[in-house]
């Protein structure tokens, strides 16, 4: 039983249905988000303004080292070192469900994957994925198993980067030492427990070289991209927007050589997440140490989602009947935890379960009066919200900015109506507590912990262990990224070993033909993920042609606005719970870094969001950037 | 002496696909064993990463680039040809750029200020700009850019192919205004 809110019920066979009784399941009213927090009023922020010199706005705008277009707004207590409102907007629209309709369902691999210039290829495999399943269409093994060391090398791009390029600097001894001198000159006197693994003898020193543009990590970062990018390059042919990702597999040529050439870079990235890991071991627990407060920086409650990713290669059929038994089969196993409870891995609930509102957002409500609900239950006949993705219609409606009516681009998807957060993490708790993962030599699911056995390199062999954290904050979610860092390594590494295994057997077949059908309606879903973590593409074809298209990204989950309930987005719940721990009384000398370092920590991706404006066209600075954002029209 | 002549931008969106239509074009040509021809319409890091491997004896010392950039303060079709003085603006602006360059923007400035911070470009970098006057998917320009690209292709083999020809040109800011006032210079 895991909806706790909407009024979905199991048989004893295990299969949903609407409870009897309720007039409208999916009310508004009948199904209220319990337990939730909510945002204050907008009138009593304004009366809080008023009266109090001490509670002041504070804005970003744009908010800096995250991909896309993100701003930031909040009320801060500067007195009590709270934040009382936390609005997060995504200023730009993307569109590209509009783009899609009426188009040929191939174009839309290679468009949807304009949607990022960082995860392109991602976008691309959901996009494949969901024509694969309307069309019947299944990749043979060894395109299977391509695609998932693609979408490792893709994510070993990601997390390196994010961690010391964009993130990294937060923890820098160039941030701290400004906002914070005493937590650096504690840095300074502390010696680094796992100096041996990853040479700073200090965690001063470590804070120096996490420095930008001059830190040996984040330039160790830069080169680590490109060996992520040549390994990806060698098995897709090109980087970004790769045209060997097709329905039915891949297109791209695979044998030993190629293998081998993209295997001694992707070896290289087993001693890097050695490291990874080791760095942001030090830095979480030296700055809980140095200020428990800390670990309420960027805390929300832990509702995590994923969609899962990495299919086993003989478990994938491309069918959305058999979405729950090849979902379980995946290396990072589907899933919804609620309250640091993981309560379902099936890819039909959690399918069933999601809805996107738009009382916040920048779009014409599609449901109401006269509106017929296209799709009452999904293909397998278990009921389906008139606000889930495959009934919903966009219908972008710009205007002038509100906190009461509309404020973002984004739009606001709940899960059983909860504000759920996307990202490496879900991946890592779901596969952790699930204990569902293939057997295999390198990773070991333990059911409190993930175990990640690295092989030797310069480094020796190293049995790393990301546990299941007790709280749920900034810090944890780097944390648990470097960790996936390894956990993606090895999986990429398992992969590897099974590719090699059927191009030995002379099993080098990649993909399998197939035709679209002219005639009638088909649905499909591409259940996949970005490196910043859940990425559906929901499609209905209709003759031939897209008749809907719409993409859910980790971005649209983690920059959600608030909704109907007053329930904040998860940026927006993280920055209320931030405490304001800079070292300075001085409004003007405040750079807020405690709430940067809560939302860089979702590693935020806007530009899926923001690629068309709303009169005029493209934007051209955004075209190519990382898409897996907001909107919702994005990303 | 080894010149790179580079296009940069997007394709298929009109006029902002100049830089790379001009390289298309260019690589048409035959030319002289000293001149590479290259779309660099990609993550300015890796650019970076493309220049550094020449090896040090083949480095390029001179980069033609090309590329529409909107400014605003000139008609639709405008070229602006300059050398670059090199300035950087301060170091939050460049990690900015980083930050931009890794999650897929591209861009002249950004694609110059990135690869200048990190040592990937020759002393000699000349900049040729067109002011865009359309900005939506496509593959045809508007008449204003259309007119202009013969005169840019042209421009970008006599700036490839004659020293003398570059050092008459200005020395100037991104934008080819007058040089930076602000910021470091980065030889």
């Amino acid at each position: 039983m895991c909806f706790k809110n909407l009024p979905i019920e199991f048989d004893a066979q295990g299969k949903p249905f609407l409870r009897a009784g309720v007039a409208n399941p999916y009310g508004p009213a009948e199904a209220t988000p319990r337990g939730a927090p909510a945002q204050l009023t907008a009138e009593r922020i304004e009366e809080l303004l008023k009266r109090n010199g001490y509670i002041k706005d504070l804005d970003f705008d744009p908010v800096t080292r995250v991909a896309g277009a993100l701003a930031f707004h909040t009320v801060a207590d500067f007195q009590g070192r709270k934040v009382l409102e936390a609005r997060s907007m995504a200023t730009l629209f993307r569109g590209y469900e509009v783009i899609m309709i009426g188009r040929d369902p191939r174009d839309a691999v290679f468009i949807t994957s304009r949607a990022c210039g960082v995860c392109g290829g991602v976008h691309s495999v959901t996009s494949a994925m969901a024509i694969e399943m309307a069309i019947g269409c299944v990749p043979p093994p060894l395109g299977v198993l391509i695609r998932n060391l693609a979408l490792a090398l893709e994510f070993l791009y990601d997390h390196p980067l994010h961690l010391h390029l964009l993130a990294g600097p937060d923890y820098s001894a160039a941030m701290v030492g400004p906002t914070n001198p005493s937590i650096l000159e504690r840095a300074r006197r502390s010696e680094a427990p796992h100096a041996e693994v990853h040479g700073f003898r200090t965690m001063g020193d470590l804070m120096d070289d996490l420095n930008p543009l001059t830190g040996k990590l984040y330039l160790e970062a830069l080169q680590m991209t490109r060996v992520a990018r040549e390994a990806y390059v060698l098995i897709c042919g090109k980087y970004p927007h790769p045209q060997t990702i097709v329905p039915g597999g891949m297109s791209s040529t695979i044998n030993l050589t190629v293998m081998n050439e993209m295997f001694t870079r992707l070896a290289q990235f087993f001693d890097y997440s050695k490291k990874l890991a080791a760095i942001w071991d030090d830095l979480t627990e030296f700055f809980y140490e140095a200020n428990p407060a800390y670990k309420q920086v960027g805390a929300r409650r832990a509702n995590l989602i994923d969609s899962g990713i990495f299919d086993h290669h003989e478990a994938y059929d491309a069918t959305y009947a058999g979405a729950a038994a090849w979902g379980e089969r995946r290396w990072a196993t589907p899933g919804v935890v609620m309250d640091g409870q993981l309560v379902t891995t099936d890819l039909h609930a959690l399918n069933i379960g999601v809805e996107e509102f738009v009382e916040h957002s920048y779009y014409e409500e599609w449901t109401g009066d006269g509106q017929r609900q296209h799709f009452p239950i999904d293909p397998v006949g278990n009921p389906l919200s008139p606000y889930h993705p495959w009934n919903k219609v966009t219908k972008p409606r710009p205007q002038g900015q509100s906190w009461k009516e509309k404020y973002t681009w984004d739009t606001a998807p709940r899960w059983d109506r909860q504000a759920m957060e996307a990202g490496a993490y879900a991946r890592l708790w779901n596969t952790a507590v699930a204990q569902k993962l293939p057997a295999n030599p390198f990773i070991e699911s333990t059911g409190t912990s993930l175990k990640l056995r690295l092989p030797q390199g310069a480094l020796p062999e190293l049995e790393l262990e990301w546990k299941v954290p007790t709280v749920w904050n900034a810090f944890e979610r780097n944390r648990a990224r470097a960790y996936c860092t390894g956990f993606t390594a090895l999986v990429a590494l398992n992969n590897w070993l099974a590719a090699m295994d059927r191009i030995k057997l002379g099993d080098t077949r990649t993909s399998t033909p197939f035709e679209i059908p002219k005639r009638g309606e088909q649905r499909g879903v591409g259940f996949w993920g970005a490196g910043r973590g859940y990425l559906t593409h929901h499609l209905t074809l209709d003759r031939g042609a897209v008749a809907n298209y719409q993409i859910l990204t980790p971005s649209t989950w983690n920059a959600s606005p608030s909704d109907r309930w007053r329930q904040p987005g998860p940026y927006e719940e993280a920055v209320l719970n931030t405490p304001l721990l800079e070292e300075t009384d001085d409004p003007a000398k405040f750079k807020g870094i405690d709430i940067l370092r809560a939302i860089r920590s979702f590693d935020p991706c806007m530009p899926c969001t923001t690629h068309i404006h709303s009169d005029a066209g493209v934007i051209t600075r955004e075209v190519n950037t990382c898409a897996c954002g907001v909107d919702d029209e994005g990303g | 002496m080894r010149v790179i002549v580079a296009g940069v931008g997007y394709r298929n969106l009109r006029d902002h696909s100049v830089g790379v239509v001009v390289a298309d074009r260019l690589l048409e040509r035959a030319w002289r064993d000293d001149v590479v021809v290259e779309d660099l319409s990609y993550n300015p890091i890796a650019v970076v990463q493309r220049l550094e491997d020449e090896p040090p004896e083949r480095r390029f010392t001179r980069a033609v680039v090309v590329s529409a950039v909107e400014r605003g303060n000139r008609q639709p079709g405008t070229v602006v040809a300059y050398r670059w003085d090199g300035l950087l603006p301060d170091d939050e602006q460049v990690q900015r750029a980083v930050a931009e360059a890794v999650t897929g923007v591209i861009a002249l400035d950004n694609t110059l200020v990135v690869a200048r911070h990190f040592g990937g470009l020759p002393d000699e970098v000349v900049v040729i700009e067109v002011e865009p006057e359309v900005q939506e998917f496509g593959e045809d320009f508007s008449d204003a850019v259309a007119r202009a690209i013969d005169r840019v292709c042209e421009l970008a083999v006599t700036m490839a192919t004659d020293a003398s020809a570059v050092t008459k040109l200005p020395n100037a800011g991104l934008g080819g205004w007058a040089p930076t006032l602000t910021g470091h210079h980065i030889a």
